[in-house]
C-alpha cells in the first residue's frame, strides 16, 4: 500500500510520466482515494504554471534600446 | 514543431524591429535566469544574455523550428555561459550540482505522521482565479523569490523544464544529466515552491 509519503516521493516521477506501470498504477489508486494527495499534485501544478506566468518582465528601456540597435544594425531595413 | 515560432522567426528575418522587440520583452528576464544560474554576479550573468542575444539576432536564419524558439534562445545563453565559465577558468558540471544539492529527504520527515498520511491534512488553497494568479503581486513576488534563492541546478531544472517547458530529454541534453537526476532536481525545486506559494494561499 503506498502511503501519502509514497505519494509525495513519487509525485514528480508520476507527473513527469516516468514511472513503471504498476508502480503508475498505484499511485493512481491511492491518489483516487485520497484528497489530501490530489491536492498536493494540483497545488505542484499550480505553481509550476505561476512560474510560467510570473516570468515576462520586460527588460529596462535601456537594455532593450541597445538590442534594437544591434538588430537594427544586423537586419537592417525590414517592415519599419 | 511551432508554426507561431516559425512565422515569428520569418519577420525576424525579414528585419521586422516590433517583431523582435517583442521578443526582447518575452524573453529577456527568462535568459537573465537562466544565466544567473550559471554565473557568478549579475552584472556577468547580464553580459552574458548580452552576448547570446547578439548570436540570436545573427543565427536567427538558421532557426528551422525545430524545437521552439525560446527552447533554441535557452540553449544559446547557456553555451555562452559555458564559454564564459571556461574563459573564467571554471567548469560547470550539473552532475555535480546535482550531487550536492539532494542530499537529505525532499520533504522534512515531519511533514508525515507515523502512519504515513501528511501530518497537517494537505489544507486546501484559496481558490486561485485566473485574476489572482496574474494579478497577486505578493503571491508572484514570493514564487519568484523562492525560484531565484533555489540552488543553481534545481533552479535551472524548473526554469528548463517548467518555465521553457522542453521536454525532459531536451533538459538532460543540455545540462548533461540523467534523466533520473533530472526528476530529483525537479522534485526538490518544485516542492520548495509549493511551499512558498502555500505561505500565501493556504486557507486558514
Amino acid at each position: 500500500m503506498l502511503t501519502c509519503q509514497g505519494i509525495s516521493e513519487n509525485a514528480t516521477a508520476y507527473m513527469e510520466g516516468a514511472l513503471p506501470q504498476m508502480k503508475r498504477l498505484r499511485v493512481w489508486t491511492h491518489l483516487r482515494i485520497c484528497p489530501a494527495c490530489r491536492r498536493y499534485l494540483r497545488q505542484l501544478r499550480l505553481v509550476i504554471g505561476l512560474t510560467r506566468h510570473a516570468t515576462h518582465e520586460p527588460p529596462p528601456d535601456t537594455i532593450e534600446e541597445r538590442l534594437m540597435l544591434a538588430f537594427r544594425q544586423k537586419r537592417g531595413g525590414g517592415t519599419e | 514543431m511551432s508554426r507561431a515560432d516559425l512565422a515569428l522567426a520569418q519577420r525576424l528575418k525579414a528585419g521586422d524591429a516590433e517583431a523582435f522587440r517583442g521578443l526582447v520583452r518575452a524573453q529577456h528576464n527568462r535568459m537573465i535566469r537562466i544565466a544567473a544560474a550559471l554565473t557568478q554576479s549579475a552584472a556577468t550573468a547580464e553580459e552574458v544574455v548580452q552576448d547570446a542575444w547578439l548570436v540570436v539576432i545573427q543565427r536567427v536564419d538558421g532557426y528551422e523550428g525545430r524545437a521552439p524558439l525560446s527552447a533554441w534562445i535557452a540553449g544559446i545563453v547557456i553555451n555562452k555561459a559555458r564559454d564564459r565559465a571556461q574563459r573564467d577558468g571554471k567548469i560547470i558540471s550539473f552532475d555535480a550540482m546535482a550531487e550536492t544539492e539532494v542530499e537529505g529527504p525532499a520533504l522534512a520527515p515531519e511533514r508525515f505522521a507515523p502512519d504515513g498520511h501528511w501530518a497537517d491534512g494537505m489544507p486546501a488553497w484559496e481558490t486561485l482565479t485566473p485574476e489572482r494568479l496574474v494579478g497577486d503581486r505578493q503571491l508572484l513576488q514570493k514564487v519568484l523569490a523562492a525560484l531565484d534563492s533555489l540552488p543553481p541546478a534545481q533552479r535551472l531544472a524548473v526554469l528548463l523544464r517548467d518555465v521553457e517547458g522542453l521536454e525532459a530529454v531536451e533538459v538532460c541534453r543540455q545540462l548533461g544529466v540523467s534523466d533520473g537526476n533530472l526528476r530529483v532536481l525537479l522534485h526538490r525545486a518544485r516542492n520548495r515552491l509549493r511551499e512558498a506559494a502555500d505561505e500565501e494561499l493556504r486557507i486558514k
